[in-house]
């Protein structure tokens, strides 16, 4: 049989090509409940501020002012009667009250870089028998649409320093994040100049009908995933100018600021902005070892900055109510102070941030004792921490996916939403 | 008696409940007043047969103490991460005299060769003179930028007089040495070491370092500085301390020393009166001494201390040096031996 390309355009033309396009606010008909279409409908979005390397709770969102463990900081009132934080982070005590939730109680009682960061990008301990998708994967299934235009989980991660790209699990490559670690602009996803549009979109065409013929007859979810993602090829491409902050006027640009970390934090409103459903920014890299005063004082200033910009310029595009921004990382850091003034790796009483959608604003859940040793009151884990997320999103957290025959509920087994920080 | 560098031996290892910050010394005494990480000053008389810190009383500081300075007899003056300097009654351990010095984070005090005047530098990047008797703020300057060329806030930990108390130094994150008229604060030369601060771009995206120590030689032309070399894995205090002596008037790098010994932070530096030697003690985990020869550029000896030490005091005849630091403070003696007995003419 002789294959016309042209035939495969005209056919893309008609119907992929006119899918890729389509508006990210219609109707999702592939879903499987009302509910879920609903879901999508309300247009829900995540950005995730991963604080690599591992934070200091003391100097961020659970200061201890005067005790042994306190360290040097002060203490602030925040807006929220009551709470206070570190006075490294002014921007953000201003703007507690309207916005940010607390949890001060997450004991994810994994303090290694690698097993914590598992712990806290999938809400559960690492489980041999089965690949469990990120934060990030879940989002983008459970907010995406088949039918965007824009990529639905990108994730930005500069520094090399603990570098994880994120996983999609077994919820396959459809899923996977659009990584950026070399440069905030996505590489290889322009056209090569050799490659005109029309022989590009030939070849998508040829690719597609391929492998619909190789698919036929073979049952796989792998299989489909991976022809989602090429379907997706043409959006994503065009997604590029969305990561070009040249777009945004001068003002806002002055707004953010110079640092890397605020830049992307710019793109990240772009994108979520754009319709897409998770954004991950990781500002790596806390590992506060030694100089653990002076590494926050330089970081928390740029968390402070970026993050209040981030929520201000959220809530002046009415885009607050509709996304949820998180701010944890793989644990946080010892009550101890060592010998080079630094704090060492801990996981027992540490802090974790949600703004934003579904969220109660100065809400304070959990308490550590008094030197921050551990947990004194609240005591949550990973896993309710996650089901806090995906409730605040709107997303049933008992769902569960299917592996083979094994159910998967979204978060982890037993957890409970955290009510007292959902608005 | 003279001192001998080579003949350092420790004599004191007084653990303490909290880190020992800043210290000075009462005169003719083993009695030193530090400043710490408990937000108080407290005193101790290292001599004493179980020697035990007091802690002084009355509404102190509100964060770490990270200067102190002996104005005059029983007048003790500290400066605070809260921003206050604070006057003392030393009998009565209390306050008599508060100010709002700083906007931020004060990170040193000294004090004049006269005692009349006390120099603070804090992260507002200002440097602020104050009557030593008044509490009369003199006279501010700054050369050193609020923010580093890669976008975050710059930190001025160090500040020295000199002998003869003409001149007055302060050194920044980045590297930026000023140097100043003390009488009038006319800025009379800058020097840079930029070997001193370390920023990562690509793994870890901050900074560590800057200058924490700085001296005059006794003749007051050559200036040491001090803090820790370029560090691969800026998590940690893992490069050599670093020690560079600038003939500031003509603007000449005489010697810049990277400890093979020890890694760590320079977190003080004290020239002999004589000018022989240099003086650098800090740490990392642990603690260090090192004695330069600062004609040569050569340690002269160098050894371990039990802890990370933040500043030093030496006693009059600088052959003991107490340490003050992290949970310790030691006191170590290096006097020269007294020269043997003449012994009797040989029998012909």
């Amino acid at each position: 049989m002789t294959l016309s390309r042209r035939g495969f355009l005209n056919a893309a033309a008609l119907g992929t090509a006119g899918t890729f396009a389509s508006d990210m606010t219609r109707l999702d008909l592939l879903r499987q409940t009302s509910w879920a279409d609903e879901v999508k409908k309300q247009g829900k979005r995540v950005i995730l501020l991963w604080l690599a390397g591992g934070a200091s709770q003391f100097e961020t969102f659970d200061p201890k002012p005067g005790r042994p463990t306190g360290g040097p900081y002060r203490a602030i009132p925040t807006s929220a009667t009551g709470v206070h934080i570190s006075e490294l982070l002014p921007k953000m005590a201003a703007r507690i009250q309207q916005t940010t939730a607390i949890i001060r109680s997450l004991n994810t009682k994994n303090a290694d870089h690698g097993g914590g960061a598992t712990i806290m990008e999938t809400g559960r301990i690492k489980d041999p028998g089965i690949e469990y998708p990120d934060l990030g994967a879940i989002c983008a299934k459970e907010l995406g649409r088949l039918d965007s235009a824009v990529p639905d989980y990108v994730s930005m991660y500069t520094s090399t320093e603990g570098r994880r790209k994120g996983t999609s699990g077994f919820l396959g490559s459809r899923y996977a994040p659009m990584f950026l670690s070399e440069s905030m602009q996505p590489e290889n996803i322009r056209r090569l100049e050799s490659i005109s549009d029309i022989d590009h979109q030939d070849r998508l065409a040829l690719r597609d009908l391929l492998a619909k013929k190789f698919t036929q007859n073979r049952h796989s979810d792998s299989l489909g995933s991976h022809t989602q993602a090429y379907q997706r090829v043409r959006g994503l491409m065009a997604s590029e100018k969305l990561f070009d902050i040249e777009q945004e006027s001068t003002e806002i640009r002055a707004k953010y600021g110079p640092t890397q970390f605020a830049q992307q934090c710019l793109i990240a409103r772009r994108l979520v902005e754009a319709g897409v459903p998770f954004v991950k920014v990781a500002r790596a890299w806390w590992d506060s070892h030694g100089e653990n005063f002076e590494t926050h004082r330089e970081l928390c200033a740029d968390l402070d900055h970026s993050m209040s910009v981030l929520l201000d310029d959220l809530r002046d595009r009415g885009l607050l109510e509709h996304t949820l921004i998180l701010t944890f990382g793989e644990f946080g850091r010892t009550p101890n102070i060592n010998a080079s003034l630094g704090r060492d790796h801990f996981a027992a009483a540490w802090s974790a941030t949600l703004s934003g959608c579904g969220v109660r604003g100065g809400a304070c859940f959990g308490k550590t004792d008094e030197d921050g040793h551990k947990v004194a009151d609240g005591e949550v884990g990973a896993g309710d921490l996650f089901a806090t997320i995906f409730t605040a999103l709107g997303i049933d957290p008992n769902k569960e996916y299917h592996v083979g025959a094994r159910p998967v509920p979204l978060s982890d087994f037993g957890a409970k939403p955290i009510k007292d920080v959902l608005a | 008696m003279p001192s001998d560098p080579t003949k350092l031996q420790k004599t004191k290892d007084i653990g303490i409940p909290s880190i020992a910050m800043c210290v000075a010394r009462v005169p003719n005494s083993g009695r030193l007043i530090f400043g710490s990480s408990d937000f108080k000053l407290h005193e101790i008389d290292v001599f004493a047969e179980k020697p035990q810190p007091t802690p002084f009383g009355g509404e102190g500081h509100q964060s770490y103490v990270t200067g102190v300075v002996l104005p005059a007899p029983n007048v003790a003056v500290s400066g605070s991460y809260d921003g206050q300097l604070i006057w003392w009654d030393v009998e009565k351990r209390e306050p008599t005299r508060k100010v709002k010095a700083h906007e931020l984070w004060i990170r040193r005090l000294v004090i004049s060769p006269d005692g009349k005047t006390i120099a603070s530098v804090a992260d507002d990047m200002q440097c602020k003179l104050w009557n030593a008797e008044t509490g009369e703020m003199l006279r501010q300057f700054s050369d050193h930028k609020p923010i580093t060329p890669h976008d975050f806030p710059s930190m001025l930990h160090a500040v020295a007089f000199s002998p003869d108390g003409k001149f007055l130094a302060t050194g920044d994150k980045v590297g930026h040495v000023a140097i100043w008229e003390a009488t009038s604060g006319s800025k009379v030369a800058t020097v840079e070491a930029p070997g001193l601060y370390t920023w990562d771009p690509r793994q870890r995206r901050h900074s560590i370092g800057g200058i924490r120590a700085l001296a005059f030689s006794p003749d007051s032309k050559w200036i040491a500085v001090g803090g820790i070399g370029q560090i691969g894995n800026i998590d940690h205090l893992d490069a050599p301390a670093r020690i560079e002596i600038f003939d500031w008037q003509k603007g000449e790098r005489k010697h810049e020393l990277n400890n093979d010994k020890f890694k760590a932070l320079v977190e003080d530096l004290v020239f002999d009166p004589s000018g022989k030697w240099l003086l650098s003690s800090g740490g990392a985990g642990d603690g260090f001494v090192t004695f330069t020869d600062v004609e040569t550029g050569k340690p002269i000896h160098q050894d371990k201390l039990p802890m990370h030490v933040h500043q030093l005091a030496l006693n009059e005849s600088y052959d003991t040096v107490f340490a003050v630091g992290h949970h310790k403070i030691a006191v170590c003696e290096f006097k020269a031996t007294e020269p043997p007995a003449a012994s009797e003419p040989a029998k012909p």
